[in-house]
C-alpha cells in the first residue's frame, strides 16, 4: 500500500509541473488557435482528478436469480461518485468472485461505465459466493465493500416463461377434452376432405377398367405420424377394393410398415366379407434404400400398369420421380402428404393432393379413431385461439398506430403475452 | 390419336414438343450446364438482403468474437453448401475471428475438418491457435442446448483428440454468453434446430445457410429476428462470396495474394473463391432454358386441348348432322 | 482437397488422382441411369448403400458408444452413461418375440423425452414468436397481404367446419397464397438440383477431365 501510494504522488507530482510548463506556455500570450481552450487552473485540476482515486461502488448486494434455471447470480451496485458526475473520469468496474470473504477474489468480467447491475452466469449451484465491485480510472483503482454471501439454485418454475406454461396447458387440455368426449361417443363434426373424394372417384376408375390400384404408404418408418395417417386411409382404401375386387398393391420400404399393412389391408377385407379377395403377394417390401425403392415402384408402375396410384405418408426426393411415371404411365393420381417440401411436385404431378394437415384429417375422418379426432379438434381450437389472437393484436396495434393513445398499454400487454423469453 | 387407322397424319410441332423424348430434355439441360464452363458470362451478382445481412453483423464483430460454424450437411448437397462454408470462413479469418466448428450431421464431420484446414491454410490460420474443430457428437437438440450450460462439458475433446481443456483458445469459451454467432451450414432440419435450441432459449444469434429446397421454410425467422439472415443453396452463397471478395479487393487482400502468388497457384485459388458465382452462370443459363420450356409446353398444350375440343365439339356437330 | 486441386494430367496415378477416378466413374455409373435402368447404376447405387451404412456405423461408434459410454464409465467413472446404455441394451429385445414388449421402456423413455423437449421449443419458435411478430400495425398493402394470407392459410386447415360461404372465399384464397408459395419452393428447388448437377459437372470437367483449368 505504501510503495503504491507513493508512487501516485510521484506521479500527481509529474503531472501537475507537466500542467505547470503548460500554464506557462499558454500564458506566454501565444495566441489561442479558434476552438482551443485556454488552459489555466483546469489543465492542473484535471491532472489531479487523473491522479485522485476514484470512488467506489458502494451497496454492493448479491442475490439468486430467482425463477431461472440456476447457476446465476444477480449483483447490483450504486455506482462510484466519480461516474458520471464528480471527477467524471470512471473507465469501468472489474467485477471479482471469490468463496471465501475477504480473500481470493478473481477477475469474473468487466463493465463499461454507468452500469449498474451484473448477472454472473458461472457459478455452481450450492457454493457460496462473495462478489467485489472495483471502480476503475485511468490510473487507478478502488474496491468496494464486499457483497453478502450469494448461492445461485434452480428453481421449479422459470416464471419468465409463465405464458409459455399457460398457452401448453391451455393447448393440451383442448386435445385431451375432446378426446374424452370423442371416447363418451360424443359426434364430433369434422368436414369430409375433398381429396377423400378423389380416391373413391379414382378406384372406380381403376374397377371399370379391371386394372390394379397401387398404394404407397410412403418411406417413413412405422413411427412416423404420416405413415400411422396412411395406414389408417389404406383400411379405407382396402374396403372399398375389396368391394370392388380390384387388386391392391401396397409397396413398402420399411419391413415394419410392410407387416402393419398386410394386417390393416387383411382386417379391411375380413371386415367387408371379402377374405379369400385378399392376396398377400401384393403388399411387398422393396427395399429400405430410398432411389432403389423408388425405381422399383416404378417397375410397378410400368409392367402392371395400375389405373389409379395412391401416395400417401411420408416423401422425401422420391416423389418427383414416383408422381412424374405415373403421370407418363396414365393413371389417375391422388397424393398426400405434410412434407412440406415435396408437396409442389405432388401438386404439380397428381390430380389432387391432400395438402399437410389435410392428411390427417383425412385419417381422423376416416377412422373415427379418438385420438385422432381429439388432436384434430383440439389442433383446430388452437388455430382458432391463434386466428382470433393475431385479429385482435393486429386491431389494437394498427388502432395505436393510427393515433389510439389509450390503448396503448392494453395492447402492449396483449401484445407481450406472446413474447418468448430467453433462459 | 384422331387419326387412328386413316393415313398417318403429320405431326404438328406442338405434338412433337408433347411426345418428345425426356432423354433430349435431360441432354439440352446438360448442355446448358456446361457451355458456360467454357464461355464463362460474368453474370452480376446481386446481393439480397437476408445475405447482406449476415455479411453485415459479421462485419460489426471485433477481432477475437467468437463465430460457431456448425457442419451439418453431407457430400450430397456440397455443390450449394460447400462454397457458402468457404466464404464464411474466409470472411471470418479476414477479420480474424476465432471459429469453433463443430458436425451435428454424421456426414458433416470430415467435410468440417476438410474445409476448415483448406481455408485456413489460404489464410495462414493455425489450428487451435486461431480456430478449433470439435467434430461431430450426436443428438443435436440436446448438444445445442447443452451448449447453452458448458460447451466444455459437450465436447470433451477436440476432433484430433486433444483435451479440449488443454486447448487455451477455449478457455474462455463455455456458454453461448461466449459466443458472438452461430452459422449453420445445414441440408437438414438441423439449420431450424438452432433456431429452436439456441436462440429460443438462449437468445443466441443464429445466422443460416441452407439448401435452396429449404430456403422458403426459413424466411419467417428473418422477420421475427429468430435468425440474423439467411444464405439460400448456390446463389446465396455466390452472394457472399461476391461480398467477401469486394471487401478483400477493398482491404488490399487480393492485390498483396495477386503479387505474391505464383500464376497458376493463384489462378486456382481464384477460381475457388469464386466457386458459386461461376456456377451462377450455368445456372442462369438452365433456369432461363427451363422457363423456355415451361413456356412452349403450356403453349402446345392449351392449343392441342383448344384443337381436341373444337375437333370434338365438331365431329358431335356432325354426329346430329347424320341423325 | 487441401493442396490446390489443379488437374496435373493422367499421370503420376496419386492416390489422390485415384480418388478422382472412382468418384468420376461412380458419377457416371449413377447417370447413366438417365437413359435407362441398368447394372452399373445398380452396382454404383448398392456401393453407396454399402459405404454410407458403414461410415455411419463408425460415427455413432466413435461419437455414441465409445464417447459417451465407454470412456465417461470407464476411464472417467461417471455411472450416469450406464442407465442410457441399459435402455439402449433393451432395444435388443426386439429380437425375441415373447420380451419384446421389453423395449417399449426404451421407446417410451426416448419419446417422452424428446417430446418434452421439442413441444415447448416448436411451440415458442414456430407459434408464440410468430404470432408476436404477426401483431405489427398494418399499415402498409405487404402488411394487409400478410395478414390475409396468413388468417386465409390457416382457414384452409380448419376442419371444424364445413368450407361455404365466407369460410369458403377465405379459404380458398388460402390455397391461392399456399399454391403462390409452392410454385415459389418449386422453383427453389429446381436451383437446388441444378446446382448439384453443376458441381457434379464441375468435378467431371475440371478435377476428372481436366478441359477446364
Amino acid at each position: 500500500m505504501s510503495v503504491h501510494s507513493s508512487i501516485s504522488i510521484i506521479v500527481m507530482l509529474i503531472a501537475s509541473l507537466a500542467a505547470g510548463i503548460d500554464i506557462g506556455g499558454s500564458a506566454a500570450g501565444a495566441p489561442l488557435q479558434p476552438g482551443e481552450e485556454p488552459l489555466g487552473e483546469s489543465a492542473f485540476l484535471e491532472a489531479f482528478i487523473a491522479t485522485r482515486p476514484p470512488g467506489p461502488a458502494t451497496s454492493v448486494v448479491a442475490h439468486d436469480v430467482p425463477g431461472d434455471g440456476g447457476r446465476q447470480i444477480a449483483i447490483s451496485w450504486t455506482r462510484s461518485r466519480d461516474d458520471g458526475a464528480g471527477d467524471d473520469d470512471v473507465v469501468g468496474y472489474d467485477i471479482l468472485r471469490s468463496t471465501q470473504p475477504g480473500r481470493g477474489y478473481l477477475l469474473i468480467d468487466e463493465v463499461p461505465p454507468g452500469v449498474e447491475s451484473y448477472v454472473d452466469t458461472t457459478a455452481t449451484d450450492g457454493t457460496t459466493y462473495y462478489y467485489i465491485v472495483r471502480a476503475k480510472d485511468d490510473m487507478q483503482t478502488v474496491d468496494s465493500e464486499p457483497s453478502g454471501p450469494a448461492a445461485s439454485r434452480a428453481n421449479w418454475f422459470r416464471t419468465r416463461r409463465l405464458n409459455m406454461f399457460i398457452i401448453l396447458v391451455l393447448f393440451f387440455s383442448f386435445v385431451l377434452t375432446y378426446i374424452a368426449q370423442a371416447r363418451r361417443g360424443k359426434e364430433l363434426f369434422v368436414r369430409r376432405i375433398p381429396g377423400l373424394t378423389a380416391v373413391e372417384e379414382a378406384i372406380g376408375r381403376a374397377t371399370e377398367m379391371g386394372k390394379p390400384v397401387l398404394y404407397v404408404p410412403g418411406i417413413g418408418e412405422i413411427d412416423n405420424i404420416m405413415t400411422v395417417a396412411s395406414l389408417s386411409i389404406l383400411t379405407h382404401v382396402a374396403k372399398i377394393t375389396a368391394r370392388y375386387e380390384s387388386p391392391l398393391l401396397v409397396p413398402t420400404a420399411r419391413a415394419v410398415v410392410m407387416s402393419a399393412a398386410e394386417e390393416v389391408v387383411k382386417e379391411a377385407y375380413l371386415s367387408v366379407g371379402k377374405p379369400d379377395a385378399y392376396n398377400p403377394d401384393n403388399i411387398r417390401y422393396l427395399s429400405d434404400a430410398q432411389f432403389a425403392f423408388a425405381a422399383a415402384v416404378n417397375g410397378i408402375m410400368l409392367r402392371e400398369r395400375p389405373a389409379a396410384n395412391l401416395y400417401m405418408g411420408a416423401f422425401w426426393a422420391e416423389s418427383l420421380l414416383l408422381a412424374e411415371t405415373g403421370f407418363e404411365a396414365g393413371a389417375i393420381q391422388v397424393a398426400g402428404t405434410a412434407m412440406v417440401s415435396q408437396l409442389p411436385f405432388f401438386i404439380t404431378a397428381c390430380d389432387y393432393t391432400l395438402i399437410g394437415e389435410e392428411l390427417y384429417a383425412a385419417s381422423a375422418y376416416l377412422s373415427r379413431e379418438p385420438k385422432l379426432l381429439g388432436s384434430l379438434k383440439g389442433s383446430d381450437l388452437g388455430k382458432a385461439f391463434v386466428m382470433v389472437a393475431i385479429i385482435v393484436g393486429v386491431i389494437m396495434e394498427t388502432a395505436v398506430a393510427f393515433g389510439v393513445a389509450p390503448l396503448t398499454a392494453i395492447a402492449d400487454i396483449f401484445r407481450n403475452f406472446f413474447y418468448v423469453a430467453g433462459q | 390419336m384422331n387419326g387412328r387407322g386413316e393415313m398417318k397424319q403429320k405431326r404438328t410441332w406442338q405434338e412433337h414438343l408433347q411426345a418428345l423424348d425426356r432423354r433430349i430434355i435431360y441432354l439440352l439441360i446438360a448442355l446448358a450446364v456446361v457451355i458456360p464452363f467454357f464461355f464463362p458470362l460474368g453474370l452480376p451478382t446481386n446481393v439480397t438482403e437476408p445475405v447482406r445481412q449476415v455479411f453485415d453483423y459479421v462485419e460489426t464483430l471485433p477481432p477475437g468474437s467468437v463465430v460457431l460454424i456448425s457442419f451439418d450437411f453431407g457430400p450430397s448437397t456440397m455443390p450449394e453448401m460447400y462454397p457458402m462454408v468457404r466464404a464464411v470462413l474466409r470472411h471470418c479469418f479476414v477479420r480474424d475471428l476465432v471459429v469453433i466448428g463443430v458436425a451435428n450431421h454424421p456426414d458433416g464431420t470430415a467435410l468440417g475438418r476438410i474445409a476448415m484446414s483448406e481455408v485456413a491454410a489460404d489464410y495462414g490460420k493455425v489450428n487451435q491457435e486461431d480456430y478449433v474443430y470439435l467434430g461431430y457428437m450426436a443428438g443435436a437438440s440436446a448438444v445445442m442446448l447443452a451448449i447453452g450450460r458448458d460447451l466444455h462439458g459437450v465436447y470433451p475433446r477436440d476432433y484430433g483428440g486433444v483435451p479440449i481443456g488443454e486447448i487455451e483458445l477455449l478457455e474462455e469459451v463455455h456458454t453461448y454468453n461466449d459466443i458472438d454467432l452461430v452459422v449453420s451450414i445445414a441440408a437438414t432440419a438441423l439449420a431450424e434446430f438452432w433456431v429452436l435450441y439456441a436462440n429460443t432459449p438462449y437468445r443466441q444469434q443464429v445466422a443460416l445457410g441452407v439448401t435452396a429446397v429449404q430456403a422458403l421454410n426459413f424466411y419467417p425467422y428473418l422477420d421475427t429476428g429468430q435468425a440474423i439472415g439467411l444464405l439460400g443453396g448456390m446463389k446465396g452463397a455466390s452472394e457472399y462470396e461476391k461480398l467477401v471478395n469486394d471487401l478483400e479487393e477493398e482491404l488490399g487482400i487480393a492485390e498483396a495474394r495477386r503479387r505474391a502468388l505464383p500464376e497458376a497457384q493463384l489462378r486456382a485459388l481464384e477460381r475457388r473463391f469464386r466457386e458459386a458465382s461461376i456456377g451462377m452462370d450455368s445456372q442462369s443459363i438452365v433456369h432461363a432454358a427451363i422457363i423456355a420450356f415451361i413456356v412452349l409446353g403450356n403453349a402446345a398444350f392449351f392449343t392441342l386441348r383448344r384443337r381436341r375440343r373444337a375437333e370434338e365439339l365438331a365431329e358431335s356437330a356432325r354426329g346430329k348432322g347424320t341423325d | 482437397m487441401n493442396e490446390v486441386s489443379l488437374w496435373t494430367g493422367f499421370w503420376p496415378f496419386t492416390p489422390e488422382r485415384f480418388a478422382i477416378w472412382v468418384g468420376a466413374i461412380l458419377t457416371l455409373c449413377i447417370y447413366s441411369f438417365l437413359y435407362r435402368d441398368n447394372p452399373f447404376y445398380k452396382f454404383a447405387e448398392h456401393l453407396l448403400v454399402g459405404v454410407s451404412a458403414g461410415y455411419w456405423a463408425l460415427i455413432y461408434w466413435n461419437a455414441n458408444i465409445v464417447g459417451q459410454l465407454l470412456v465417461p464409465v470407464l476411464r472417467g467413472g461417471v455411472l450416469l452413461p450406464l442407465v442410457p446404455g441399459v435402455l439402449g441394451l433393451l432395444m435388443f429385445t426386439r429380437f425375441f418375440p415373447r420380451f419384446a414388449w421389453i423395449s417399449r421402456y426404451a421407446i417410451a423413455f426416448y419419446v417422452g423425452g424428446y417430446a418434452g423437449l421439442a413441444i415447448p421449443s416448436y411451440m415458442q419458435a414456430r407459434v408464440l414468436a410468430q404470432v408476436h411478430a404477426a401483431m405489427a400495425p398494418t399499415v402498409s398493402i405487404t402488411a394487409a397481404l400478410l395478414l390475409i394470407g396468413l388468417i386465409c392459410s390457416l382457414l384452409y386447415f380448419f376442419f371444424s367446419r364445413e368450407h361455404k360461404g365466407v369460410l369458403g372465399g377465405a379459404s380458398r384464397i388460402g390455397i391461392w397464397f399456399l399454391m403462390v408459395g409452392f410454385g415459389a419452393s418449386f422453383g427453389y428447388t429446381v436451383m437446388a438440383r441444378v446446382s448439384l448437377l453443376i458441381g457434379r459437372m464441375q468435378f467431371l470437367f475440371r478435377d476428372w477431365l481436366g478441359l477446364i483449368r
